[in-house]
């Protein structure tokens, strides 16, 4: 007999995994077309989640449109922040810079640098306790199956993640922009030789890593209902991890680890005291970095 | 008794990516001689030298260095043995003086710990490195220019900086990658006069080249590679008539 | 980069003589200072400048092994935090005195670091800089849940103040003037393994660390050995902080302290002693200075590095000409001048 509440877990586990995901893509995104780590992307979601909180105090739009409002604003501040903290750094326009060793860690200062500024200056304009987000909005009614019970936001997250994941497939093999995106990833100095537009590939690349990144953070403001400028920064290492986990530069293999992630934590709170289940995470990223340089999916090969 | 083979090199086959880089390769180098290794382009001359530094490991059979087997070794174990090498594209560290970056050579002969550093200059290994890293410079003349940032010496200059550094090393064996690339006439003989010298001292060397003037004037051997195989392995003149050799080099315009 | 860099311009013009340099610096620091403060006012002005003088062994200790050895590590505060904790719980649950925990503190964060260093040093360096967050933040998680150990998130107070072989005056100054003298000792220590052939070895590593391995140098081994040192006065710091403030938590040790250690470092000039001295001295004394912008202090510290970063990639200490002067003096102390040292005195 399958213990109900072990189930429950598990889908607990992976609506968090999904979030983990909606992240991870991002980073995932990211780093193969600039072989960067975007350390404010965790920023991004925080941002998303604000966002969203803002549109409801001032507007109060319905649900779908709140969504996709912050959709909007993630890719805003995705492009804002390439140009901000990562353009700058590329100066030159040969492979060897674009590698560059001193590129990537100026980048990765300077996006730690923009992560902190950014979550200080939310942490001053919206004060650093919880805030709640208006219970009209919140998903937590539950649903029951039998003896199975989920959230109303469990399945939004489940629905949301599910299309996202597909348009952005859809994205990535049936359109231009998406083209050059992978093309780039695979080989940024072939595609410019090919006449791809190198730079509004990765602009590109950040609005939609952004764009997905905002959105997990409304979504999980709406299931919480309560949000607060240091969320992004658990979150962000979280999907850091699985992109690791996954192969560095394998979007389906960073969506899988995330999933992981996201069940051993759920499954973890039933053994540790919450506290603890950061810990796990954190052990899943040394374990992985010692014993799978490779990503436990193969092609973990990083460029250079 | 002394090995009469410093190096030996027993049927080095490396794979990569799928690509046969070094073919079944057998040769050796014996003490005190002046190999030179020869080959078109893309012949797998660099990589037989990685393998032989450690960087890589071959797919099949072993190299031997003073009678030991090499296999599994990371490259500072090798270097310490007694193998010093230099690069292609001459790594030099830009931003240290000459004196600084020979010194790094003479770290590997007398160890580096932070103790040493604690009893600082006066302590019994940096003097020893000191001594070391300035008779080194002496050999190659640049004595005059050990406090000048290595990124404001001359080419020419900076390629006996590269050398300097792997004496510095006290290498039996050095293997030097394309010395005498992006030399003039008259430099490429100066190296090649230098090159002899170190062999008088009792150094042997193995060098890569593509200067055949250079090859063919000072070296005891002559290793002839081609797609990863060789094809010739014998004295100057003997190469230089074989047919296999002058036929893997046509229509490359070496 | 920087006391690299400073040999590029010929150390012309007379420079100061390293020892009366070195003289200099002991009067200002054990003299100067501590009587200039109290007559001003002594007291909470002792406090900055014992937390400006942690700060930079903090920052220098990062320099090590970021600047010179060029590893990244974002998980600095984590260790400081070992530290502190084993300090605090040798002197309140054993009983031993200052003279005692300072050095097992350090030896604590420095084995804790060597492990830490043991499996991880093979990673590339933006992993390994990952890894090292990974840990700090598993320390971190550690000191707030185990609460039996360290008591968790109520922090462990009551931490007696330096005493040395029972003299335990508690002042501010008598503090200040303990917190001098080891800060002094420790960036003796550093300096010397930075200014050193050893020193040269962390740049080979730093600089091209596969051609560093052909030239015989045991790169891994150099690796955790430089983690190690720089955990160790990392720990010595925390031995430091836990003595003066007396109590301490689990959040003065999170990953936003790595970063403003981190900061330090950068603004200063990666791979410059000096620089990182004077970044810390900068990031403490600036935000106390201006104390009515306290809140902004955290954003103030992201848009110097960010800026420092973008226009000033070699910090302070780069080629700003009004430094040139120290730089010249602190270049002389090691590389620099050929003809009149030769390699290390």
């Amino acid at each position: 007999m399958i213990d109900i509440y072990f189930v429950q877990q598990i889908i607990n586990g992976l609506s968090i995994g999904l979030v983990y995901a909606l992240i991870a893509i991002g980073f995932t995104l990211i780093f193969g077309v600039l072989n960067v780590v975007n350390f404010a992307h965790g920023e991004v979601y925080t941002i998303g989640a604000f966002a969203g909180l803002m549109l409801i105090t001032w507007i109060a739009p319905p649900v779908l449109a709140i969504v996709l409002m912050v959709l909007a604003a993630g890719a805003f501040v995705g492009i804002g922040l390439e140009r901000l903290a990562f353009r700058p750094f590329r100066r030159f326009r040969d492979e060897a810079s674009l590698k560059s060793r001193a590129m990537r860690e100026a980048t990765l200062l300077s996006s730690l640098a923009v992560s902190i500024t950014a979550r200080e200056v939310m942490n001053l304009a919206f004060g650093s306790q919880m805030q709640t987000i208006p219970h009209a909005y919140l998903l937590q009614r539950p649903i029951v199956f039998g003896q199975l019970s989920i959230t109303v936001g469990d399945l939004v997250i489940f629905v949301a993640s599910a299309l996202m994941l597909a348009s952005l497939q859809f994205m990535l093999f049936r359109t231009r922009i998406g083209l050059s995106i992978r093309a780039v990833s695979n080989s940024p100095l072939g595609a410019r030789y090919v006449g791809i537009d190198t730079d509004r590939a990765i602009v590109a690349t950040f609005a939609i890593g952004s764009m997905l990144g905002a959105a997990a953070g409304i979504l999980v403001g709406l299931y919480d209902g309560m949000i607060t400028p240091q969320m992004g920064f658990a979150p962000g290492i979280k999907a850091f991890v699985a992109m690791v986990m996954g192969g560095l530069s394998s979007i389906p293999g960073a969506v899988i680890c995330a999933l992981i992630l996201g069940v051993s934590e759920s499954v973890a709170t039933e053994f540790l005291a919450s506290g603890w289940k950061d810990l796990v995470s954190y052990s899943f990223l040394i374990v992985t970095l010692v014993f799978f340089p490779q990503g436990l999916f193969g092609v973990g090969r990083e460029r250079a | 008794m002394m090995n009469e083979r410093l190096l030996e090199i027993r049927g080095v086959t490396h794979l990569f990516d799928g690509l046969t880089a070094v073919n079944s390769v057998t040769t050796h180098v014996a003490h005190n001689e002046l190999v030179g290794l020869i080959g078109p382009n893309g012949a797998g001359k660099t990589t037989l030298f990685n393998l032989i530094s450690g960087f890589i490991t071959p797919s099949e059979g072993e190299i031997r260095f003073a009678g030991r087997s090499l296999a599994g070794m990371k490259p500072h174990r090798i270097a310490r043995l007694g193998i010093g090498r230099t690069f292609q594209n001459l790594r030099i560290l830009p931003n240290m003086t000459v004196f600084d970056n020979v010194s790094i050579g003479a770290l590997a002969a007398f160890g580096h710990t932070p103790w040493q550093a604690l009893a600082g200059g006066g302590g019994t290994v940096s003097r020893r490195i000191s001594e070391l890293t300035r008779d080194v410079l002496d050999q190659v003349a640049l004595s005059d220019q050990a406090g000048v940032l290595a990124a404001n010496l001359s080419y020419g200059r900076r390629k006996y900086l590269e050398i300097a550094r792997a004496l510095a090393t006290r290498p039996k064996l050095l293997i030097l990658d394309e010395p005498a690339a992006g030399l003039n006439d008259t430099e490429t003989t100066e190296l090649a006069d230098f090159i002899v010298g170190l062999v008088s001292q009792g150094i042997t060397v193995l060098l890569v080249e593509h200067r055949m003037s250079l090859v063919m004037s000072i070296c005891h051997r002559v290793i002839v590679l081609a797609s990863g195989s060789k094809i010739a392995d014998a004295d100057p003149a003997t190469v230089q008539r074989d047919p296999v050799v002058l036929e893997s080099y046509l229509g490359t315009g070496e | 980069m920087a006391s690299a860099v400073s040999a590029r311009k010929n150390v012309s013009g007379p420079t100061i003589p390293p020892a009366v340099l070195k003289a200099m610096l002991a009067i200002f620091l054990f003299i100067i200072v501590p009587v200039a403060l109290s007559w001003i006012g002594g007291g909470y002005l002792f406090q900055v400048a014992t937390t400006t003088l942690i700060f930079i062994i903090l920052a220098s200790s990062l320099n090590l092994v970021t600047g010179t050895a060029g590893l990244l590590s974002l998980g600095h505060a984590g260790f400081y935090g070992i530290g502190a904790y084993a300090a605090a719980l040798l002197s309140t649950r054993l009983g031993l005195s200052f003279l005692a925990t300072l050095p097992l503190a350090g030896v604590a964060a420095g084995a804790v670091g060597v492990l830490v260093a043991l499996p991880t040093m093979r990673l590339v360096s933006i992993y390994f800089a990952v890894a090292t967050l990974g840990i700090g933040e598993m320390i971190y998680v550690i000191l707030l849940n185990w609460t039996g150990f360290t008591h968790g998130p109520m922090g462990i107070r009551g931490i007696p103040p330096i005493d040395l072989l029972g003299w335990q005056p508690g002042t501010p100054l008598f503090d200040y003037l303990v917190v001098a003298a080891v800060t002094a000792l420790s960036l003796w220590a550093m300096s010397r393994l930075m200014h050193s052939y050893y020193g040269n070895a962390l740049r080979a590593v730093r600089e091209d660390d596969q051609c560093a391995d052909a030239m015989g140098l045991n790169v891994v081994r150099l690796k955790i050995e430089a983690f190690g040192v720089s955990c160790f006065f990392a720990g010595i710091a925390g031995a430091l902080f836990c003595h003066t403030a007396g109590f301490i938590s689990p959040d003065q040790f999170r990953f936003a302290e790595s970063i403003n250690i981190l900061a330090m470092v950068v603004v200063g000039g990666l791979g410059s002693l000096p620089g990182a001295v004077i970044g810390a001295a900068l990031l403490i004394i600036l935000p106390e200075a201006l104390r009515s912008f306290g809140d902004f202090r955290m954003i103030a510290i992201g848009s110097i590095m960010f800026l420092s970063i973008l226009l000033q990639p070699k910090g302070l200490l780069g080629e700003a000409s009004a430094l040139d002067l120290l730089r010249r003096q602190f270049g002389q102390g090691w590389s620099g001048n050929f003809a009149t040292r030769v390699g290390w005195r």
